[in-house]
């Protein structure tokens, strides 16, 4: 099965070639199948070669190293590596509870209908007000975060079918009891605690 | 007319050159390339394309678009 990014790379070596034909011998456009090459070259498969790529670059903002590679994301991504199980975002990320390529993306989607339009449209704002604004700072969340992110892993996992999550379960689905603001798993990213905390190491 | 089309065809070029290059990083930057350098190439050179298919007059001889075959 051929990946996305070699589809892409033949799609802009194809699309660039029939231009080449055009741009060389522009007179070919007098006839009809000349027409119809500068057409497919100019119009069809260039549109067909950005729409790919940009598919495959919305593919790869989910990644990890797409979210850090903005400055002021690089604090949240040590943050992951600290050794403490109780940093929630830190003890799912070392446990692989979460893909770790994607980790950032797994938390911070929107479970819902259109939830990943919705938070790619979200990503998009980031990086335009990262290049062209004034992010916040410190950084935050747009949304108390919603129980529903925690419980699409969580619901129905046996290690979470014990009788204090189950007492509460009505509570947590409606939102009514917070899964991070209500005491019990209430220590996340802590940014401006990273000075004060000891840090894993991955094995090689 | 073969003028717009050639330019075009340059621009296009461009344009998918630059979303070639920003696919072989995977960060903010190349994303902001292929949109904002790759974009403003693609869809000038589309644009300028489509704005010499509709904008040549139909002088059957000197315009190779127009050759009254259609």
């Amino acid at each position: 099965m051929i990946d996305p990014q070699t589809l892409v790379f033949l799609l802009i070596g194809a699309s660039i070639l029939l231009i080449l034909v055009v741009v060389i011998r522009p007179s070919i456009t007098a006839s009809r199948e000349g027409k119809i090459i500068a057409f497919l070259a100019l119009f069809v498969v260039p549109v067909v070669a950005a729409g790919v790529g940009a598919s495959e670059h919305m593919e790869r903002s989910e990644h990890t190293q797409f979210c850090l590679s903005c400055h002021i994301m690089e604090p949240y991504g040590r943050s992951l590596y600290v050794d403490d199980p109780s940093y929630i975002p830190a003890a799912h990320f070392q446990n692989h509870r979460i893909p770790a390529d994607t980790a950032c993306y797994t938390c911070h989607t929107d479970y819902a209908m259109f939830g990943t339009i919705h938070a790619k449209l979200e990503g998009l704002h980031h990086v335009y007000v990262y290049w062209f604004g004034t992010p916040m700072n410190p950084i935050r969340l747009y949304q108390p975060y919603n129980n529903r992110e925690c419980l699409h892993c969580h619901a129905g996992a046996r290690s979470f079918e014990d009788p204090t999550h189950l007492a509460m379960m009505g509570d947590l689905k409606s939102n009514k009891l917070s899964c991070t603001t209500s005491g019990c798993h209430d220590t996340f990213h802590n940014v401006d605690k990273l000075g004060q905390v000891k840090f894993w190491k991955a094995a090689e | 007319m073969l003028g717009k089309l050639r330019i075009s065809g340059i621009l296009v070029i461009l344009g998918l050159v630059v979303e070639a290059l920003s696919l072989c990083w995977n960060n903010a930057f190349s994303f902001m390339s292929f949109v904002v350098v790759g974009g403003l190439f693609f869809a000038s050179g589309i644009l300028l394309f489509l704005y010499s298919l509709v904008s040549s007059k139909p002088s059957a001889v000197k315009n190779p678009w127009h050759t009254g075959r259609f």
